[in-house]
C-alpha cells in the first residue's frame, strides 16, 4: 500500500525573510490609514498574467507595484491540510459557484494567483482556437507561428517538460486510450525537481511547481518591484479618457476592509485579476463600454467527473495529478459544432471526493470509503465556439462583489452526457470493476453494456448533474470587432487610455485546454510590447 | 443590501422563485422564524435557527461517515460553518435567505419537495426528502442543494481526521527549517 504519511519533506521558502532579500513588501493588514503611492505601472492581480507582466516590466527598468487581494502565504505555510488550503488559497474558500449554484468554481486566490494551486498542466493554445479568435473576433498577430516564440520563451522560463512518472490514476487513461485506439499523449508540466507527491492543488510544499510565487514575482522583486498584498482593488481612477491609478482597500485576516484606502498613482494600469475579478473591477469603475460587453462571454470549461473502482490500489491522492490527456473528443464535430471535451485525470483527496461524488448518505459513503482503489477522470467542455454557447455574464452584487451568472443549457448538458459515456467507457477499458458518473441519480455500473443502457435513462438536469470548473476565461474579450470586444490584441482597453488587461479574461472563447500557458504566452507578448512602448 | 438583492433576483429566478425570495424572508421574519441575533454559540456564522434547521439534514447526509468517526452532526455542521467563513458576505447572505425560506412550510415544499419540518422527519423520510430535492429542476432548489450538501460533504472529509476514515493514509510531513 502506498503511504507517504511518514515521508518528511523540506524545502527552502524564498519568502521566509523578504527584507533580507531586499524585497519591498507592503502588508495591507498593517495599513491603517490612507496614503498615496506612485509607480510607472500598477498591476492589479499577481496570477499568471500579473506575475509574467511584473517580471517583464520590472526588468525593463519600470517601477511596478503589484497588488494582490490575498494575504502572502508561501511554502512554509503549505501544510497539506485540505480544509485549510481551500479556505486560504481559493476564491471564497472553495465556496465560489455560479449564481444559481450549479457550477462550482475552483479559482485561486493567492500571491501567485491560481498558479499556486493549479495542477501544472501546460498546453500551448490549440491552433484551432487561435484561428477561431482571428477569424471570428479579429484577433491580430496571434496565429500559431506568431505565438510559438512566446510559448517557447515561457516554457523555458517555467521549465515546462513532458512528465515521465505517471501515477496509477493517469496510467488508467494511458492504458484505456491505447486499448480503445483513442488519441492520448503526455502532459507537459511546469515543475523543476518535482517530488511526485500529488499536492499541487494545496500549494506545492517543495516549491517544485514553477508558479508565479516562486518564479516571476521573486524576479520582479529582485528588479525593484513592490508587492502590496492583502489589498483589494476597489475602483480605477479615471480622469477624462485616461486611467491614472487605482483605489485600494486593504484587508484584514478575515478579508474584511481595514478602513484604509491606498491611492496608487500610475500612468499605466494593468488589470490582471483573472476572469470574474477583472471584469468586476471595470464594472465597479463604470468604465466607458458602449456595447455593454464588459463581463459578457465569460467561459469556464464546464467540467464533468466520473469515478472508477478497481480491484487494485490506485492511490489517486498521490503522484502528479495530471500527466496524460485525451483529445479524441475535443474537435470531433469541428471547432464550432456540438460540445467537444478534453479528458484528463483528477487528484482525489478526501474533501475533493466528498464535493464531487454527487450524492449523500450510504451511497456517497460506499463510494468514498473505497478511495484507495478509486480512479477519477474529468472532461472539460470547450465553451464559446458554438452559437448556443455564450458562456456567463459577470454581474455585481449591490455591495460590489462579483457573481457570475452562467445558465447551464442543453448544449452543456448534452455534452456532459457524452462526456460521461466516454469517461465510463475509458474506465471499463482499463479494467475498472464498477464505474459511476458524477450524477446524483446514477448508480454504479458493472459493465460498459450495463452503463450504456442505464446512463441513457438518466435525466440531465442541472442540479443532479455534477458540474464544476477550474478555468475561468473571457469577460473582457480582445479583438478588432468592437461590437464584441473591449480590448485590442495588444491588451489595451479600447475606450480608455492607460488601461491594459493582461490575464485570461482577454480570451474571446475558452481555450480548449488548461489555460495557464495560454495566459503566460499572451501576457509575455503584450507585456513586452507595452514595455517597449513605455521605454521608447 | 438584502432587500435590494431580492429585488434584483426577482426577474432572474423566475416568477415564483423570485416572489418567494422577495417575500419569503420577510414572512419568515414576521412569523418569528428568522431573526438576526448573530451566530449561534460555537459557530462563526450560522445562527441558532440555522443550526436547528440543518442539524437533522447533516445527520442524514453524513450518517455513515459520522458513525465511522464517532462524531456528531454538530461537529460536521461546525466544519460547514468554517467553509462558509471563506465565502464572500453576499454569498453567505444568499444562503441565509434560503435557510430563512426553508423555515416556512410552503417554501420548504417549493425548494425541497417536503412540507414537513426537517426536525419532524425520521431518518428514512429525510433520506427520501433529500432524494426528491435533487430531482427538482428549480433555481432555488439548486442553490440550496449546491450551497449546502456539496460544501457539507467537502467540509467533513477535508478535515484531516475525517479524511483518514476513507482509507487515505494522509499527507507527507512538513519539516520547517
Amino acid at each position: 500500500m502506498q503511504d507517504l504519511s511518514t515521508l518528511k519533506i523540506q524545502s527552502k521558502d524564498p519568502w521566509k525573510d523578504p527584507k533580507a532579500n531586499g524585497w519591498d513588501v507592503i502588508d495591507g493588514r498593517q495599513e491603517l490609514s490612507d496614503r498615496t503611492l506612485e509607480a510607472d505601472v500598477v498591476i492589479v492581480g499577481s496570477g499568471a498574467g500579473g506575475g509574467v507582466s511584473a517580471e517583464i516590466l520590472s526588468q525593463k527598468g519600470l517601477k511596478v507595484i503589484l497588488v494582490e487581494a490575498a494575504r502572502l502565504k508561501s511554502s512554509d505555510e503549505f501544510n497539506l491540510n485540505e480544509a485549510e488550503a481551500y479556505h486560504d488559497l481559493y476564491q471564497e474558500g472553495g465556496m465560489r459557484a455560479t449564481k444559481d449554484g450549479t457550477m462550482s468554481i475552483m479559482q485561486g486566490r493567492a500571491v501567485g494567483g491560481t498558479t499556486v494551486v493549479n495542477w501544472t498542466s501546460s498546453f500551448r493554445t490549440p491552433v484551432q482556437t487561435l484561428d477561431f479568435w482571428r477569424d471570428q473576433f479579429g484577433v491580430e498577430g496571434m496565429d500559431e507561428a506568431a505565438m510559438a516564440p512566446w510559448f517557447a520563451q515561457m516554457e523555458k522560463r517555467l521549465k515546462v517538460m513532458k512528465w515521465v512518472a505517471h501515477n496509477s490514476n493517469n496510467q488508467i487513461m494511458q492504458d484505456a486510450c491505447q486499448s480503445l485506439g483513442w488519441q492520448s499523449d503526455v502532459i507537459p508540466r511546469n515543475v523543476s525537481g518535482c517530488w511526485n507527491l500529488g499536492y499541487c492543488g494545496m500549494g506545492c510544499p517543495t516549491n517544485a511547481k514553477q508558479s508565479m510565487l516562486v518564479t516571476t514575482i521573486p524576479a520582479a522583486m529582485d528588479a525593484g518591484a513592490t508587492l502590496l498584498h492583502s489589498a483589494q482593488a476597489d475602483t480605477l481612477i479615471i480622469e477624462g479618457d485616461k486611467v491614472t491609478g487605482v483605489r485600494i482597500k486593504t484587508l484584514d485576516n478575515n478579508k474584511i476592509a481595514t478602513g484604509a484606502t491606498l491611492t496608487l498613482k500610475a500612468a499605466t494600469v494593468i488589470v490582471s485579476g483573472g476572469s470574474i475579478q477583472s471584469p468586476a473591477l471595470l464594472l465597479r469603475s463604470q468604465v466607458p463600454d458602449p456595447h455593454e460587453r464588459v463581463g459578457k462571454r465569460t467561459f469556464t470549461h464546464p467540467t464533468s467527473f466520473a469515478f472508477g473502482i478497481f480491484d487494485k490500489e490506485i492511490a489517486p491522492y498521490y503522484g502528479a495529478p495530471q500527466s496524460i490527456y485525451c483529445d479524441e473528443f475535443s474537435h470531433q464535430d469541428g471547432i464550432a459544432g456540438k460540445a467537444g471535451y478534453k479528458m484528463e485525470m483528477m487528484a482525489l483527496h478526501p474533501g475533493m471526493v466528498g464535493a464531487f461524488v454527487a450524492g449523500f448518505g450510504q451511497q456517497a459513503w460506499d463510494e468514498i470509503s473505497q478511495l484507495p482503489n478509486m480512479g477519477g477522470a474529468i472532461a472539460m467542455i470547450r465553451d464559446g465556439f458554438h452559437e448556443q454557447s455564450q458562456g456567463g455574464a459577470v454581474e455585481l452584487r449591490d455591495n460590489g462583489e462579483p457573481v457570475i451568472d452562467y445558465p447551464i443549457n442543453e448544449y452543456v448538458l448534452e455534452g456532459t452526457r457524452r462526456a460521461h459515456l466516454s469517461m465510463v467507457e475509458m474506465f471499463f477499458a482499463a479494467g475498472a470493476k464498477k464505474v459511476r458518473p458524477s450524477h446524483s441519480q446514477a448508480d454504479y455500473y458493472t459493465s460498459w453494456k450495463d452503463a450504456q443502457a442505464r446512463l441513457s435513462k438518466l435525466a440531465y438536469v442541472p442540479v443532479a448533474t455534477g458540474i464544476g470548473c477550474a478555468h475561468v476565461m473571457g469577460g473582457l474579450a480582445m479583438g478588432s470587432d468592437e461590437s464584441q470586444c473591449v480590448v485590442n490584441s495588444d491588451g489595451s482597453y479600447k475606450h480608455l487610455d492607460g488601461l491594459y488587461v493582461m490575464d485570461g479574461s482577454v480570451f474571446p472563447t475558452s481555450v480548449g485546454a488548461n489555460p495557464q500557458l495560454s495566459i503566460y504566452g499572451v501576457s509575455a507578448r503584450n507585456a513586452t510590447l507595452l514595455a517597449d512602448k513605455l521605454k521608447a | 443590501m438584502a432587500v435590494e438583492m431580492h429585488r434584483r433576483d426577482f426577474l432572474k429566478t423566475g416568477l415564483f422563485g423570485g416572489a418567494l425570495l422577495a417575500t419569503g424572508s420577510s414572512l419568515a421574519l414576521l412569523s418569528g422564524c428568522s431573526s438576526n441575533d448573530g451566530p449561534a454559540e460555537g459557530y462563526l456564522h450560522l445562527r441558532q435557527q440555522d443550526v436547528e434547521l440543518l442539524l437533522p439534514l447533516t445527520g442524514v447526509v453524513l450518517a455513515q461517515a459520522l458513525e465511522k468517526s464517532g462524531a456528531s452532526a454538530e461537529t460536521a455542521l461546525k466544519a460547514y460553518d468554517k467553509v462558509l467563513n471563506g465565502a464572500m458576505p453576499g454569498t453567505r447572505a444568499t444562503m441565509f435567505q434560503l435557510f430563512d425560506l426553508m423555515q416556512l412550510g410552503a417554501a420548504r415544499w417549493y425548494i425541497t419537495g417536503s412540507w414537513a419540518s426537517f426536525a419532524d422527519q425520521d431518518q428514512a423520510t429525510l433520506t427520501q426528502t433529500l432524494q426528491a430535492w435533487f430531482t427538482l429542476d428549480r433555481t432555488l432548489s439548486r442553490m440550496a442543494w449546491k450551497g449546502l450538501v456539496q460544501p457539507l460533504m467537502f467540509a467533513w472529509f477535508a478535515q484531516p481526521e475525517a479524511g483518514l476514515t476513507t482509507g487515505y493514509p494522509g499527507p507527507p510531513q512538513r519539516v520547517i527549517s
